[in-house]
C-alpha cells in the first residue's frame, strides 16, 4: 500500500511557505490582509483569517506538537478565492456539494460567513444553473454555480446549453486536480480530468483553468466581464485543489483587479442613420423583439418610445418581455398579417430571422414559404455575430437581411429614436397617427378574438388551458408579480389576456428547450424577486417538472416564495403529437401514441410529492369551479414567504 | 349539346351526388361512437377533448360550420401540417361518427358571460 505525500512530509504543501496578499484592490468587499503561513512553519504573529481570533488561532497552532503542524493551516488559496468572488458583488451561490471543491465550500461558509455569496443548496447541477439562469432573468446579472468535477459539469450541461441559447449570463466554477500524484485513489482520480470544461466549450463563453492564485482572481473578474457583455453568456472557471486546498505561497504578491463598468456596443453611427431613414420613409414598418440583455436593463423602454414615435407595428417574438402586450401597437398576435404587409422590418436581437419571417409545413415533404411579400426590406440590430460556436446550430438558418448592424438592441435603440425624430416630419406625424389607429383597432380585434377563444370549453373537464391561465391571473393582477415560467400555452393565453407591462412580467422559455428548466429557473427568479417583494409565478408542465422536482425543495430549504401551478396533461404532450404525426405517415395505428409519451396509469400526485419536500400544496385539482380557491389559498402561502404548488389536471393544448 | 359540355355536366353531377353522399354519410354518423374514435386517434390532442380548440395547435371544431366533404377532405388532405388521416388508420364511417360528435357538441359560452375574461 502506498503512503498518502502528507504522511511523508514531502508533500506539495511543504513547498509553501507564509505569503503576503499585498494590493488588494478597493473593490474587494472584504480583502483578505492575513500574512498566511505554510503548514509546516506555523507562524507566530500571524493575523488570523476572518472569523477567528488571532490569539485563539496561535495558541491552537503554537501548542501543536509537530506532526500536528502538518495537517492545519492558517489560511488557504481558497479564501483568496472568495474574496474575489466577493469583489463582484454576487448575492448567491446556488450548488450542489461536491468534494472537489470541499476546499471552496468551505471558505465560502466560514471564511466568507456565508454571505454574498449565501450557499444555496441544490439537490442536482442541472436545478443549480438553471436556478442561476433564472435569477439573472430578472436582476440582468449572474450569480455563483459550483459544480462538482466532472460528474457535477456533466448533470449541470443541458442547463448551461439553455443559458447559452438564452443569453444568459452565468458564472460557474468546476474543480479539478492536475497533479495526478496528489488525487486520491477510486473516486477522486474518476472525478478527475485533463481538461474538465471541454464538455461543455461549445456552448459557453470562455473557461480558464488557473495556475496560480492571481491567475484565479484575474480569471474571476475577467469570467465575469465576458458573461456580461453581450451577447451574454456562460462562463466556467477550474478551481484546482491544490490552489484551494495549499496555503496561500509565502512568496505570493496577491491583489484583484478592480470590476470595470460595463457599456455594451452599439450600432454603427452611420448604420443606425440609414435604419432610421428606412423606417421613416417606410409605409408599413413593422419592428421585431427577441432575445436582448435580460432583466431591468431590456428594450422595453425604448422600443415604446420608438414604436409611438413612428406608430408603427411591433411584434414581441417573446424571448423577453419586450413590448407592453396590451399597448395598441402590439400586434403580436397578428403576426402573419403584419408580416405580409410590411415593406420595411427591423428586427432587433433574433435568434431566428429567418424562421419568423417564414411559414414552414412540417409534412413528408418539409417546404417554407416567405411570410414576407416582395421588395420588403429587412434589418437586424444584434450583437449575436460577435461571438458565435460552430458545432450547435441554435444560430438557426441564415437570413439574408439587406442590413445586419453589429451591436446590441437595447444600448442601439437610443441613437436610432434620436436618428428617427430628426426625420419625422409634420406631414409624417400626421399620416404616422393615422397608422397607429388602425393598428390600434386590429390589436382590439384581436383580443376580442383571443377572449373569444378562452371562452371555448370554459367550464370543461380536464380544466382548459385558458381557464387555467386566466384563475392564475384573478389571483395575481393586483400583485407585483412575474411569470417567470410558462409552458404553453399558457404562455399564448397570458400574453393575449394578462396586462404585462414590465420586463419581470414575464421571463421567457428556457432558451434551448431543454426539458427540466422550468422547476430551477422559477425558483432562481423567485429568488431575486423575493427582494424586490414580488409575487413569483410558474406554470409548469408535468413533464418538465419532474425532471427537477427537487427545486421544490431548495425553495422550501430557503424560504423563497413562489407559487408553481402544474399544468398536468399527463403526458409529454409535445411528442404525443409527434408520434401520432409519424403513425399517420406511416399509416399505422394511431392509437399507441400514448406508449411512452404518457404520464399516467400510475399518476403523479404532484401535490404529495411537494408536501414531501415541505412544500404546502394542493391538488389534483380536476374542477374548474374549485380552481380558483386553491389559487387563492397558494398565494396566501406564497405571500407569507413560502413555496407553494397547485396542481391542475388540464387539456393537452 | 356538345360532348365537351355533356362531360362538364356529367362530372358536376357526379360531384353533387358524392357531396349528397358525404351529406348523408354524416347524417348517419353515431356521435357517441365517433367522440369515442376522436379521443382514440389523436384529434384531442390538437383540437381539445371537447372540440373546443387548442391555443397554438388547432381551430375550434365543436359545432363544426365545415360541411362534411370539406371536412373529409381535410382529414385526407390536409392543408397545413395537420396529419393526414388515409382511410387504413380512419374510415368513411368512423369520421361520419367523428363529424356527428363534433356536431353533437354545445355552443360555446360567451366570453361576456365569464366575468375573468371581463376584468
Amino acid at each position: 500500500m502506498s503512503k498518502r505525500p502528507e504522511a511523508t512530509g514531502v508533500g506539495r504543501r511543504n513547498f509553501l511557505k507564509a505569503a503576503t496578499l499585498a494590493g488588494a484592490a478597493a473593490t474587494v468587499a472584504t480583502p483578505l490582509k492575513a500574512v498566511a503561513q505554510g503548514q509546516a512553519h506555523p507562524p507566530k504573529k500571524a493575523k488570523a483569517p476572518q472569523g477567528v481570533s488571532a490569539a485563539q488561532k496561535a495558541a491552537e497552532t503554537q501548542n501543536l506538537p509537530a506532526a500536528a503542524a502538518h495537517l492545519i493551516e492558517q489560511t488557504s488559496g481558497s479564501d483568496y478565492m472568495v474574496d474575489a468572488f466577493k469583489s463582484l458583488g454576487i448575492e448567491y451561490i446556488a450548488a450542489m456539494p461536491g468534494s472537489s471543491f470541499r476546499g471552496l465550500q468551505e471558505s465560502f461558509i466560514n471564511y466568507g460567513k456565508n454571505k454574498d455569496p449565501e450557499w444555496l443548496t441544490c439537490l442536482h447541477e442541472e436545478i443549480s444553473v438553471a436556478m442561476a439562469q433564472g435569477y439573472a432573468k430578472v436582476e440582468g446579472k449572474p450569480i455563483l454555480n459550483l459544480v462538482h468535477a466532472t460528474v457535477g459539469l456533466q448533470h449541470a450541461s443541458m442547463a448551461v446549453y439553455n443559458a447559452y441559447c438564452d443569453r444568459v449570463p452565468i458564472c460557474m466554477v468546476t474543480a479539478n486536480i492536475a497533479d495526478a500524484t496528489m488525487r486520491r485513489p477510486g473516486v477522486e482520480t474518476d472525478h478527475t480530468v485533463q481538461d474538465g470544461p471541454v464538455i461543455v466549450r461549445d456552448y459557453t463563453k470562455w473557461d480558464d483553468s488557473p495556475a496560480s492564485l492571481q491567475h484565479f482572481g484575474e480569471s474571476t473578474i475577467r469570467s465575469y466581464q465576458i458573461a456580461m457583455t453581450p451577447p451574454m453568456g456562460p462562463v466556467i472557471l477550474v478551481a484546482d485543489s491544490a490552489l484551494q486546498e495549499d496555503p496561500i505561497p509565502e512568496d505570493a504578491k496577491l491583489s484583484l483587479p478592480k470590476l470595470p463598468r460595463f457599456a455594451a456596443a452599439q450600432g454603427d453611427v452611420g448604420a443606425v442613420a440609414e435604419v432610421a431613414k428606412m423606417l421613416v420613409e417606410a409605409e408599413n414598418p413593422l419592428i421585431m423583439a427577441d432575445r436582448g440583455v435580460p432583466g431591468p436593463n431590456g428594450v422595453m423602454p425604448h422600443l415604446v418610445e420608438l414604436a409611438e414615435v413612428l406608430q408603427c407595428s411591433v411584434v414581441d417574438i417573446g424571448g423577453r418581455m419586450n413590448f407592453p402586450n396590451q399597448h395598441p401597437l402590439n400586434q403580436s398576435s397578428r403576426r402573419g398579417g403584419v408580416l405580409s404587409q410590411a415593406d420595411v422590418v427591423l428586427g432587433l436581437d433574433m435568434v431566428d430571422f429567418w424562421g419568423v419571417t417564414h411559414r414552414y409545413r412540417d409534412q413528408l415533404h418539409r417546404t417554407s414559404s416567405p411570410a414576407l411579400k416582395p421588395g420588403t426590406k429587412t434589418v437586424s440590430i444584434s450583437s449575436f455575430d460577435q461571438f458565435i460556436h460552430s458545432n450547435y446550430q441554435n444560430f438557426q438558418r441564415f437570413e439574408a437581411v439587406d442590413l445586419e448592424v453589429s451591436g446590441d438592441g437595447a444600448a442601439t435603440l437610443p441613437s436610432l429614436i434620436e436618428a428617427v425624430k430628426k426625420l419625422v416630419t409634420a406631414d409624417k406625424k400626421s399620416a404616422y397617427e393615422g397608422r397607429g389607429k388602425k393598428l390600434a383597432q386590429a390589436r382590439q380585434q384581436a383580443y376580442e378574438r383571443a377572449k373569444a377563444e378562452a371562452a371555448s370549453g370554459w367550464d370543461i373537464q380536464p380544466i382548459s388551458t385558458a381557464r387555467l391561465t386566466m384563475e392564475v391571473w384573478n389571483q395575481i393582477k393586483n400583485e407585483d408579480y412575474s411569470l417567470a415560467v410558462a409552458t404553453q400555452p399558457a404562455g399564448y393565453w397570458s400574453h393575449h389576456l394578462w396586462k404585462m407591462d414590465k420586463a419581470h412580467h414575464y421571463l421567457g422559455d428556457s432558451g434551448a428547450y431543454g426539458v427540466g428548466y422550468g422547476g430551477g429557473g422559477a425558483v432562481g427568479a423567485a429568488l431575486a424577486n423575493r427582494k424586490h417583494g414580488r409575487l413569483t409565478v410558474a406554470i409548469i408542465g408535468d413533464g418538465d417538472l419532474m425532471v427537477s422536482p427537487s427545486s421544490l425543495w431548495t425553495a422550501a430549504k430557503h424560504k423563497i416564495p413562489i407559487l408553481m401551478v402544474v399544468h398536468n396533461n399527463r403526458f409529454y404532450f409535445q411528442e404525443v403529437m409527434h408520434l401520432q404525426a409519424m403513425a399517420n405517415r406511416h399509416m399505422r395505428d394511431p392509437r399507441t401514441a400514448h406508449i411512452g409519451t404518457e404520464i399516467a396509469h400510475p399518476d403523479i400526485d404532484f401535490a404529495k410529492m411537494a408536501q414531501s419536500f415541505g412544500v404546502h400544496a394542493e391538488g389534483p385539482v380536476t374542477d374548474p369551479a374549485k380552481l380558483g380557491a386553491a389559487l387563492q389559498r397558494a398565494v396566501a402561502v406564497v405571500k407569507r414567504g413560502e413555496p407553494a404548488l397547485v396542481d391542475v389536471v388540464s387539456q393537452g393544448r | 349539346m356538345s360532348i365537351r359540355i355533356l362531360a362538364v355536366l356529367a362530372g358536376a353531377l357526379a360531384a353533387l351526388a358524392t357531396a349528397a353522399s358525404a351529406e348523408e354519410h354524416a347524417a348517419s354518423g353515431n356521435a357517441k361512437a365517433g367522440q369515442q374514435e376522436y379521443l382514440a386517434i389523436g384529434c384531442w390532442e390538437c383540437h381539445g377533448s371537447e372540440g373546443q380548440g387548442g391555443a397554438i395547435t388547432g381551430p375550434r371544431l365543436a359545432q363544426t360550420k365545415m360541411p362534411y366533404e370539406a371536412f373529409l377532405q381535410q382529414l385526407r388532405e390536409p392543408v397545413n401540417a395537420m396529419p393526414p388521416y388515409e382511410p387504413k388508420i380512419l374510415s368513411d364511417a368512423d369520421a361520419a361518427n367523428i363529424y356527428a360528435f363534433l356536431k353533437s357538441l354545445p355552443a360555446s359560452p360567451s366570453a361576456k358571460d365569464i366575468p375573468l375574461l371581463n376584468d
